[in-house]
């Protein structure tokens, strides 16, 4: 009974030892992302870097790949055990921002925590929510292109418009598959209905986020169209012959083209071993308004029940304009959005790069782009997973007319919008 | 002090209190609390960023006439159930029986059967599978050797919940062990009766061995009807649910719910749902087992 004893006032003093302990350490932050694993080798030698330059903190870094990274995010809430500093996306931000999962990061800018000088105003309120509180910041601008394998078409003897119409994407896509028998897709997903829309100044929800932004079958009517056309054709692969497992990997299948955001460029070339060459997306012919957008991309946010946000305020202020910090990631966030930053980095970056900046550069000039729509409604990943089976129903061929079936896709997603307001 | 304080954590009882007591905190922590939130959040609006919200019996009416994926998974979920169930025991049943003789190989061949069950849960298995029935997959490079055309596995509304049936019987390791355990506990002597009067080995199979075994043949059934309807890695891993829902399990349905859509108030009415189902399938279970069960010590 001594050794019990013995036992317990042991680890008694062992645990009273750790606690003293863990007080003279530095701080802990937890830092949350998602990415390839390029993006996790950068940012790894990034967080390096900052603890060296802040001996004060200790980073622990979490991240994931794109699938399954907000089941983590929603599974940390529920836990209470949410990392300080959460990567996000244009796509949430509405969502988590009004479940005050979000700290509002104004006092941050004001006090010069995190120091917005070299920032545009515009990148600054990407990250607002409707009013005038500030949630996330970004860390580079982005556009969504096509990326596409110019081996590939200069096999089959063609050429890439710079700016594509969805018309001559198809006739490019057929000829090539009549040459080379490599395939395409048609730029179907949500993602294509969103920029078809766009193209005639529409958006996929309206401005109040009450429903959706259009009342005619007709826009998702002619996506679906082009791509039973396709398949018809033979250049859109059929559902089923696919072996792409996630979203990542599909110009590892036959494809010779994808959307893809051009931050991604570098990601993409060392997943598929294949040099790309990046055009718009494409548009329809009768197009009133360029769809494409700049997207702020990649905020960093802090988490509101954060017990160290001034650390993490620190750790976003280093992101945005600390030199070291882009001498190491480049790129890989996007174009930096702290101007200074853009001035430093962009002689030493590497020719991957450097295309990446000549194509934002290219989609800066006048009517290349329209603003950026509001973010996205809070019930959006499942209106997403919703057109998600719609076109699943399609692809299977059980769908006789098309116009009556976008319809009543979009009689259920108004349905869906409307029973989650009304909660 | 120092005497009081030996002679309570010298008494055997407090003794024994400490030793469980990682039991029973892991218990409490991971299973009692977790159980018990669970049945209050049935009854609740929770998308875990704000509080819960009591709403009564909302969650369970939506589920049943509003929600038109529960009863697709519902479905799913049964068909997989009743179909894995009975080729798995057979299968694993069978291959006990053949590995229950004695030859020199078998201790080898035991070891290779089980090994698929104990990666069974895992990712990588699922994986594995997933990559094998591919359209350009093995299975279909294989088949193509012989001049077959390649066959749509995964994506075929028709075979996709075949394919992942497969994958669960192929995991039938465990109840091998089991029934083979079994097997070895029956008496070489009545064995020996049987061939004396004359008995082929069909017949002793299912004059002796069987109803020797059923106590074990009722455990197994019993873990495997409960396991199936608790499937989640197969779809979630290789389909998410798809082709056209057809392999939408319960669970995946459920996790979608409670995890993607951050429903968890919902996710937790249909995890009692399918609690009250297991429940009943398991006494329905124990209740016909009098009726075939052979219990040794009852004497019957």
């Amino acid at each position: 009974m001594k050794r019990i004893l013995a036992f317990v006032l042991a680890s008694l003093m062992l645990f009273a030892l750790v606690s003293t302990a863990a007080a003279e350490e530095p701080v802990t932050l937890r830092v949350l992302w998602w990415g390839s694993q390029t993006r996790h080798d950068l940012t790894m030698a990034a967080i390096e870097k900052f603890m060296e330059k802040n001996p004060d903190i200790k980073i622990e870094p979490e991240y994931t790949s794109w699938d399954g990274y907000w089941e983590k995010v929603a599974t940390q809430i529920a836990g209470g055990v949410l990392p300080d500093v959460i990567q996000m996306d244009h796509a949430y931000l509405a969502q988590y921002s009004k479940a005050g999962v979000l700290e509002v990061l104004n006092p941050y800018f004001e006090s010069g925590a995190i120091d917005i000088s070299d920032v545009a105003q515009g990148v600054i309120d990407a990250g607002k929510c409707g009013g005038d509180e500030v949630y996330a910041l970004s860390t580079g601008t982005n556009a969504l292109v096509t990326m596409y394998r110019k081996d590939v078409l200069d096999q089959a003897g063609v050429e890439m418009p710079m700016e594509p119409t969805i018309e001559e994407l198809a006739e490019l896509s057929r000829k090539v598959y009549e040459a080379t028998g490599h395939h395409n897709s048609n730029f179907n997903g949500f993602d294509g209905v969103r920029y078809y829309l766009r193209s005639y100044g529409l958006n996929f929800y309206a401005d109040d986020g009450t429903s959706l932004g259009f009342d005619d079958p007709k826009y998702i009517a002619d996506i679906w169209q082009g791509y039973v056309d396709g398949t018809k054709e033979g250049w859109i692969k059929d559902v089923g012959e696919l072996s792409a497992t996630t979203a990542f990997d599909n110009l590892i299948d036959d494809y010779w083209a994808g959307w893809h955001w051009t931050n991604e460029l570098a990601a993409y070339e060392n997943g598929n071993g294949f040099p790309l060459e990046m055009s718009l997306v494409p548009v329809p012919s009768d197009a009133t308004v360029p769809p494409t957008f700049f997207k702020a991309s990649m905020y960093w946010s802090i988490n509101s029940k954060s017990e160290v946000k001034d650390a993490a305020a620190r750790f976003i202020n280093f992101f945005t304009n600390d030199t070291d910090c882009f001498d190491i990631v480049g790129i890989d966030r996007a174009i930096p959005i702290s101007a200074k930053i853009r001035e430093h980095i962009t002689p030493n970056l590497n020719e991957t790069s450097q295309r990446v900046a000549a194509m934002i550069d290219y989609l800066g000039q006048e009517g290349k782009t329209s603003p950026i729509m509001p973010p996205d409604i809070a019930v959006h990943s499942q209106i997403n997973a919703l057109l998600g089976e719609y076109f699943e129903q399609v692809q299977y061929g059980m769908v006789d007319d098309l116009t009556a079936h976008a319809q009543a896709f979009i009689n259920e997603a108004n349905d869906i919008i409307a029973k989650s307001l009304a909660n | 002090m120092k005497n009081k304080l030996s002679r309570i954590l010298g008494k055997e009882s407090v003794a024994g209190y400490i030793f469980i007591a990682p039991f029973i905190i892991g218990l409490f922590a991971f299973t009692v609390i977790p159980f018990f939130t669970s049945l209050y959040l049935a009854f609740t609006d929770y998308n875990i960023l704000t509080p819960p919200k009591w709403i009564g019996i909302q969650n369970f009416r939506r589920m049943f006439f509003e929600d038109k994926y529960f009863w697709t998974s519902f479905w799913v979920t049964f068909k997989f159930a009743f179909i894995q169930v009975p080729i798995k025991m057979l299968v694993s049943l069978g291959v006990a029986l053949i590995l229950s003789r004695n030859t020199k190989a078998i201790p080898f061949y035991r070891s290779a059967f089980y090994i698929p069950s104990l990666m069974g849960g895992s990712v990588a298995v699922a994986l594995t599978w997933k990559q094998l029935f591919s359209y350009d997959g093995v299975i279909n490079r294989f088949t193509a050797l012989f001049g077959l055309a390649p066959v749509k596995w995964l994506s075929n509304p028709g075979t996709a919940l075949y394919v992942l049936i497969g994958l669960g019987v192929w995991q039938f390791g465990s109840s091998m062990l089991i029934f083979l355990a079994a097997l070895k506990n029956v008496p070489a002597s009545y064995h020996e009766a049987a061939i004396v009067d004359g008995a082929g080995p069909v017949r002793r199979f299912f004059k002796i061995v069987f109803p020797m075994i059923t106590p074990i043949f009722f455990f197994n059934l019993i873990n495997q009807t409960i396991g199936a309807f608790q499937a989640f890695n197969s779809s979630y891993l290789i389909t998410q649910g798809k082709p056209l829902n057809t392999t939408l399990y319960y669970g995946v349905h459920l996790y979608n719910r409670a995890f993607t859509y951050y429903e968890m108030g919902y996710g937790s009415a249909m995890a009692w749902f399918m609690l009250l189902v297991i429940a009943i399938f398991t006494a329905l279970i124990f209740r016909s087992s009098s009726a075939w069960v052979y219990y040794e010590s009852e004497g019957k």
